[in-house]
């Protein structure tokens, strides 16, 4: 297993955010354009308020697919 | 108690000092990159050699004070040992910190779609924007916008790699425009689907978009085909390891000795260390692109267009 020297935080393009509006949808782009902290904040609140299953494949998504799940 | 992502931290700390090579990838892996807003549980992918030191950590987990809680799920998976990890198992634990708090953590140790030579991790453990591409290429719908966005990251930091995993037209478009020719060169090889533009008239939006579907079915069919591998044998192996008189799992001990239970379980009731063995990769992914192609009823010219090559595929 190789360590190769992280990417640098960089500004994404405008076009980047758009794409992913697209694709993620608006919500999920609206986040994606917040400072990382930011985004670590709202993920320890969601941690800290909401305690449901993950997923629920019994297996990993990369063996199991879990195809149905949300 | 302390959230997902402390121990995430501490626990990547813990393998760095015991000289264990991780990489953090999936659920986690995206959220790092911006591209998932929420997640508990975590994977990492431990290089198989270093599994045996793995166990020994967490043996050492469970014996210092205050001490953490290490448990196999009951739907475990393969044991945590070199010879089924090496063969695309994953390992599936509990484990519950000091103040309580309970993880949920997945292990792999051959990560599905990523050739050996190409697993990395920055410094910090966080698997490469590719590697998480390529283990993203499942059967569930909401992946493949993930992998397509890790392509635009690629992209927007200069990686030519961006045209192995983006999924739109005017992307690969763009993409490609800017691509140098050895670069080109390189990638068409490992994804056919990017020779349209190498053609003396330049693809429609349409065309593209049609051969990006059969594409991503194949890969679709093929995670399914190579999965259902794995699920089988471990179906069969539990239906028999359940029937065992007075079985009772997972145990209420020490981590080790559950290890040991399930390596005794595995080889008693014939878990496969390599369910992949029983049927040539070429064969898989023959049936795997009938199925595709049916599906998208795809003529046998464009499949070629698109079907990767099988090493890329089933590396």
């Amino acid at each position: 297993m190789r360590i190769v020297p992280a990417d640098p935080d960089i500004l994404y393009s405008e076009d980047y955010y758009e794409n992913l509006a697209r694709t993620l949808g608006e919500e999920k782009a609206a986040w994606a354009r917040l400072p990382p902290a930011e985004r670590e904040r709202e993920l320890r609140w969601y941690h800290a308020h909401f305690d449901t299953p993950d997923d629920l494949a019994d297996w990993p998504p990369e063996l199991d697919g879990g195809i149905w799940n949300p | 108690m302390s959230s997902p992502l402390d121990f995430l931290r501490r626990f990547a700390a813990e393998l760095r000092s015991a000289g264990i090579r991780f990489a953090i990838t999936s659920g986690m892996a995206c959220v790092h990159y911006g591209l998932q807003q929420t997640t508990k549980d975590s994977d990492w992918i431990i290089a198989p050699e270093d599994l045996a030191k793995l166990r020994a950590l967490l043996a050492d987990l469970e014996t210092a004070t205050p001490a953490w809680r290490i448990t196999y799920r009951e739907i475990c998976g393969a044991p945590l040992a070199y010879e089924f990890m090496a063969h695309g198992w994953t390992s599936h634990l509990r484990i519950t910190e000091p103040d309580g708090a309970i993880q949920k953590v997945d292990f792999f140790g051959n990560a599905p779609r990523v050739r050996p030579e190409e697993l990395a991790a920055d410094s910090d453990g966080w698997a490469t924007r590719h590697v998480v591409a390529q283990m993203k290429r499942t059967d569930r719908p909401k992946d493949w916008p993930i992998v397509h966005g890790l392509a635009r990251q690629l992209g927007e930091h200069g990686h030519p790699e961006a045209l192995l995993h983006l999924q739109e037209f005017n992307s690969l478009a763009a993409a490609w425009q800017n691509a140098d020719a050895e670069s080109r060169k390189r990638l068409v090889h490992r994804r056919p689907l990017l020779g349209v533009f190498q053609a003396a008239s330049p693809p429609t939006a349409d065309s593209v978009e049609r051969l990006l579907l059969i594409e991503r079915l194949i890969w679709e069919r093929v995670n399914g085909q190579r999965y259902s591998q794995y699920s089988r044998a471990w179906r069969d192996f539990h239906r028999r390891w359940r029937q065992e008189a007075g079985r009772e799992w997972p145990t209420s001990e020490p981590f080790a000795a559950q290890h040991a239970r399930l390596l005794q379980a595995a080889n008693a009731h014939g878990l496969s260390t390599d369910p992949l063995v029983a049927v040539s990769r070429a064969e898989l992914a023959r049936q795997a692109v009938a199925k595709a192609a049916s599906l998208a009823a795809a003529t046998p010219s464009e499949i070629a267009q698109v079907l990767p090559p099988l090493d890329e595929m089933l590396p």
